[in-house]
Order: C-alpha cells, then sequence, then structure tokens
C-alpha cells in the first residue's frame, strides 16, 4: 500500500543558513501522517510546482535520522 | 510575596553598531539605569543577566561577571538566563521573585546581544539554535520558515492576514521614527512591505524583526523601600507569568493558537487582578508581522481570528484603544534578542511615567510585556502600574 501524508502547512524559502544556502528556493513542509506531523524539504520542488495546505504528498524516503521525506507528485 | 517595582531603566541605542564592543554596551546601558534609579551601586545585591547567543556570535560566554566588572558592581552574585528571544524578560522575572521571596531588596536585570557584525547566514544559524537543531533546524527550517508555516496555517483556517501583517509593519515603523532609541526611524509602505525581498513564503523582509546590537537594563527595588531610595517614580509590577510549551513547532497542539501565551497571560492577568481592556498599552513580541496578529489574540485584545479586522481598523495604532509597540516593536525598535525583553519593559516604564514625548499614549495607566522564546516554546507576561 502506498504510504502517504498530508500537507499541514508549508512555506517556500528564499533565505535560509549557512547548511541549506545552496538549495533555495525550497519548499519546507509540516506534513501529517497517521496524526503525526514533522517537518522537512518536500522533494520534487522545482520553484514552480503549486504547493497547497492539505494535498497529499507521497512518503518518498527516510533520511539519515529516520526522519520521513516526502515528495510532491 | 513582596511587591516588587522598576525605579530605574537605561538601554543603548538600538542598531548595527559594529564599531561597539559587549563591553562598551553593557557599561552604557548598565550606568544608565543605574544613574536613573540614582542608588549607590553599593546596594545593588545581585544582577540577573540576559543574552541568548554571544558564545556563537561573539564567542564569549559567562555574560553575568562580564557586566558586573564593567559596571564597577564587586563581588555581588550574577546568573546569566537563556531562554531564546525571551531571555531578557526570563532574568527580569527570576530577579522579581529574588525580591518578592524577600532575599534580596535591590537588583539589577540586564540583556545584551551582539549580532550584526557577522554574515546574514551565519546570524540565521546562529538563530536556528533556538528551535529543535536535530528535528527542525538540521531539516532545513529557520525562524522566518516556520513562522511562515505558522502564517499559511492561519490564512487557512481563519482567512489571510495579508493586508493586517502588512499594516502591523508600516505600523510599528511609524512608531519607531518617534523613538530615538529604534533602529528603523523611516516610514515604510504597504507596497515596500508586500514587495519586499521574499525571507520564507509569505514572510518578506518587511515582515521580518531586526538583526540588531544592543543593550538594555532595569534596577528593580522592593516597592516598600523604592520611595526611600529613588527619586524617580516607581512603577510596581503588579503581574507576572511564564509559561512554556513543545519545543518543536509540529507538536504544537495548535499553530494559530499560542498556548505559551495563552497560559503566560492567565497567570499574569490572575496576579494583577486586571483583563485585557484595562491594559493601557502593551509591547508584544513582533518576530514576525504574523506573530503580532497571534499576540494580539492570545493577549485577549481581539477574539479568535478577528485580530486582523482590530488591526485594520487602526484599534492597535498610537492613537487607537490598544495601543501595541509604541516603541517600533522588534520590528523597528530592533531585536537584540537577549536585550529584547528588557527593551520592551523600558518602553512600558517610559509610557507609564509619563516621558514617551511624540509617542506618548494619553492617560496611560496599566502597561503589558509579552516576550516569546523560539517558535513560542518560552512566553513571559508582565504587567505594571504606575504608583
Amino acid at each position: 500500500m502506498k504510504r502517504t501524508g498530508k500537507i499541514y502547512t508549508y512555506t517556500i524559502v528564499y533565505s535560509t543558513s549557512e547548511d541549506f544556502k545552496d538549495k533555495t528556493p525550497y519548499a519546507l513542509a509540516m506534513v501529517e501522517e497517521n496524526g503525526c506531523r514533522s517537518v522537512g524539504i518536500l522533494d520534487g520542488y522545482d520553484g514552480k510546482k503549486t504547493v497547497k495546505i492539505g494535498m497529499e504528498v507521497d512518503f518518498s524516503r527516510e533520511d539519515k535520522e529516520g526522519c520521513p521525506i516526502y515528495t510532491l507528485a | 510575596m513582596r511587591s516588587v517595582s522598576v525605579i530605574g531603566i537605561g538601554e543603548t541605542k538600538f542598531g548595527k553598531l559594529a564599531d561597539r564592543s559587549l563591553r562598551s554596551l553593557l557599561q552604557e546601558a548598565g550606568e544608565k539605569a543605574i544613574a536613573d534609579a540614582g542608588v549607590e551601586k553599593t546596594m545593588i545585591q545581585a544582577l540577573y543577566m540576559a543574552n541568548f547567543n554571544a558564545q556563537y556570535l561573539c564567542y564569549q560566554g559567562h555574560m553575568g561577571p562580564l557586566a558586573s566588572e564593567v559596571l564597577g558592581l564587586g563581588t555581588i552574585p550574577t546568573l546569566r538566563t537563556e531562554g531564546a528571544c525571551a531571555s531578557g524578560s526570563l532574568a527580569f522575572r527570576q530577579a522579581m521573585i529574588g525580591i518578592a521571596s524577600g532575599m534580596y531588596d535591590v537588583v539589577l536585570v540586564g540583556g545584551v546581544e551582539k549580532m550584526t557584525h557577522r554574515k546574514t547566514e551565519e546570524i540565521t544559524t546562529g538563530i536556528a539554535s533556538a528551535a529543535d537543531v536535530e528535528f527542525e533546524a538540521n531539516l532545513g527550517a529557520t525562524f522566518p520558515s516556520l513562522f511562515a508555516m505558522i502564517a499559511n496555517r492561519y490564512a487557512y483556517e481563519y482567512g489571510n492576514p495579508r493586508e493586517a501583517m502588512t499594516m502591523c509593519a508600516v505600523q510599528n515603523h511609524e512608531n519607531g521614527l518617534l523613538n530615538p532609541d529604534a533602529q528603523m526611524r523611516k516610514k515604510i509602505t504597504a507596497k515596500d512591505v508586500e514587495a519586499g525581498f521574499p525571507i520564507a513564503y509569505p514572510l518578506t523582509v518587511y515582515d521580518c524583526s531586526l538583526v540588531t546590537d544592543g543593550a538594555a537594563f532595569v534596577v528593580l527595588a522592593a516597592s516598600d523601600i523604592a520611595e526611600k531610595i529613588s527619586k524617580k517614580r516607581a512603577i510596581e509590577v503588579i503581574g507576572s507569568g511564564h509559561a512554556g510549551d513543545t519545543m518543536t513547532l509540529a507538536s504544537k497542539k495548535s499553530l494559530t493558537t499560542l498556548a505559551a501565551t495563552v497560559n503566560a497571560a492567565k497567570e499574569a492577568y490572575a496576579m494583577a487582578g486586571v483583563k485585557p481592556t484595562d491594559i493601557s498599552m502593551a509591547e508584544v513580541h513582533d518576530c514576525f508581522t504574523i506573530t503580532q496578529i497571534l499576540n494580539i489574540e492570545d493577549l485577549g485584545f481581539a477574539e479568535k481570528g478577528k485580530g486582523p479586522k482590530a488591526v485594520l481598523e487602526g484599534k492597535t495604532a498610537l492613537t487607537g484603544s490598544i495601543p501595541i509597540n509604541t516603541s517600533g516593536g522588534l520590528k523597528a525598535k530592533g531585536h537584540p534578542i537577549g536585550a529584547t525583553g528588557i527593551s520592551q519593559i523600558y518602553e512600558i516604564v517610559t509610557q507609564l511615567r509619563g516621558d514617551a514625548g511624540e509617542r506618548q499614549v494619553k492617560n496611560a495607566k496599566i502597561g503589558l510585556t509579552h516576550n516569546l522564546g523560539g517558535s513560542a516554546a518560552t512566553c513571559v507576561v508582565n504587567i505594571f502600574r504606575g504608583r
């Protein structure tokens, strides 16, 4: 079964810290999955794609700390 | 509990003070507060010193003894408080408890931050340490991005607050123009705000508070001796509340009602025996314009969801029914993180003494300060009345 989450809220980051400045602009989202929320960068954001609250996003992978990373359809 | 009053205030001008050392900022603001109170240095029994992040930004820790030595306070006990952007109010509240408990009669409280000498990305990294480093900062979250997510969620739940966010920035700048200590003494237009450089959608650079160097101090004394030792009109601390919430934004029950503010305010109002409608003016923590709107609602100055309407109707303007951030706030006066909470108290005491000049609120009787730390993980609310 496909694992998905729902965007609870989001932002597009243009100005950031030293570690992420090469990635801007990036979509940062709080995603809700099974009543649990987490914050992370969405995979697949190209600077144009629409991001909206309530939108479904697919689970893509876990990062090295085990945090879920989601991807825009 | 003994009643506690503010008897002296002092601050540096806020701004880009790149040529000033931490010592020089501490000395100017501390000496001003002690001179304002008119007390002898030997009467000061303890120093509570707030600083957020000089360890990263200036490689300097242990701010208590540094300030004490600079100010010639001898061997008095000192301690440093750190609670992100609420560090200043935490120092103030601990100092107040120190006197209220009967342990001390006269104490000095200070806050300092020196930030502008670092590059923007370094400052962003330094500030991000007030969020959860493992679950937020290391995953790409910055402070503006956390509050931008709050703004988008607010728009989803209550309607788009963009116009009111813009008005908060414009109004705070108008007030800052009347404050000689403010960093940004410049009028801005709605167009400037909305067309500003994007930081984290929907926040532009004009939705964000400033990066600031500065220091602020206050002298506190037991109210029963305040009039004997100081000629200044004593301003009594009639209420104080301190509340916490989860460190991470994702774990908060609601993103649009900040529980730390609600709970700290509840405690402060109950202790003071006053209602939101009794407050003459308030300094609220406008780290971002959206935060100012949440604060207005969470402190009870407007119903939930009606903050934007209150702002657009002019209720929070200098001449409105509840003037907010008459100093210019973090947005225009500036946000030297460790000093901010003390700087807010500086403004409310100035207003209650009737010394605010062009930005004086008429019939200022009771004032409130609201200081938030992190993504609303720490909050302190204080309520003051002129004696």
